[in-house]
């Protein structure tokens, strides 16, 4: 798989590092942070999700792709 | 590989990061530092690459210790207020490629695609060979390529040049190795 790097153009998954479902927000109590830490949604279908192009520009990248086909929807800085 | 390619280590660059400071525009550090060379590595980040005659850090066993008197271009000064300098002078090592065969083998390493087409004269990419960070550039003309990578993977890196040279159609009557280092 190929993940097109908004600087660096297309890069091959082996240069990435990466985190998940970029949806999740730090919550404001503690009663809510076992979920923020631990629930993932098992998402079939378009995803954002976290990469990190730890072997290219060392950016954090969003990138939303179709879990069920790999096809890459868009990727782009998240600021 | 029928023709050949040259490796040599470049000893005379003074190198260094440049980080832009938030909110600074990328296109006023350029401005500042238009006599050096720039490799972009990154949104507002650039390797700076220039010649320095003495060599910052001369001789065998280049010690961790920043020399004062880098390049001009890359003192600290010319970039107050603008962006972060750190030297690197000793941290990476380079190697220039040079020959016909040059980026036939550098992309038999590299997963980006190096054709002519796409990768020219002041093409650069941040990317991996073996495994081993690299930063690459194509140098003035159509056949020499400059490779930092981290000084301590020199060795490493090495192996994988010899190995990569070695294992593919060398030409039989080729009278000379390929291979040819230069240092
Ligand atoms: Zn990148």
């Amino acid at each position: 798989m190929r993940i097109p790097c908004p600087f660096c153009g297309n890069r091959d998954t082996q240069e990435f590092v990466y985190r998940g479902d970029a949806s999740p927000t730090r919550p404001d109590t503690d009663e809510a942070m076992h979920d923020y830490v631990y629930l993932r949604d098992n998402v079939a279908g378009p995803m954002r999700e976290h990469w990190y192009h730890a072997q290219g520009c060392r950016n954090w990248i969003v990138v939303t792709r179709d879990t069920r086909t790999h096809e890459i929807i868009s990727a782009e800085f998240p600021r | 590989m029928a023709e050949p390619f040259t490796i040599t280590e470049h000893t005379n660059l003074a190198l260094a990061t440049i980080m832009a400071r938030k909110g600074v525009d990328p296109a006023a550090i350029e401005a500042a530092l238009a006599d050096t060379q720039l490799i972009p590595t990154g949104p507002g980040t650039w390797l700076a690459v220039s010649y320095c005659d003495p060599p910052p850090y001369p001789g065998e066993g280049r010690g961790p210790v920043p020399t004062p008197d880098l390049d001009p271009g890359l003192r600290r000064d010319t970039l107050k207020d603008l962006a972060s300098v750190s030297d690197q002078s000793g941290g990476y090592i380079v190697y220039r490629f040079s020959g016909p065969a040059a980026r036939t083998l550098l992309q038999r390493g590299a997963f980006i695609d190096l054709h002519p087409s796409v990768f020219g004269p002041g093409s650069s990419a941040v990317t991996v060979i073996a495994h081993i960070g690299v930063i690459l550039w194509q140098a003035d003309d159509d056949t020499s390529f400059d490779v930092a990578l981290f000084r301590s993977f020199a060795g490493s890196f090495r192996h994988w040049v010899e190995a990569s040279a070695n294992a593919h159609d060398r030409h039989p009557d080729e009278s000379r190795d390929p291979w040819d280092p230069q240092v």
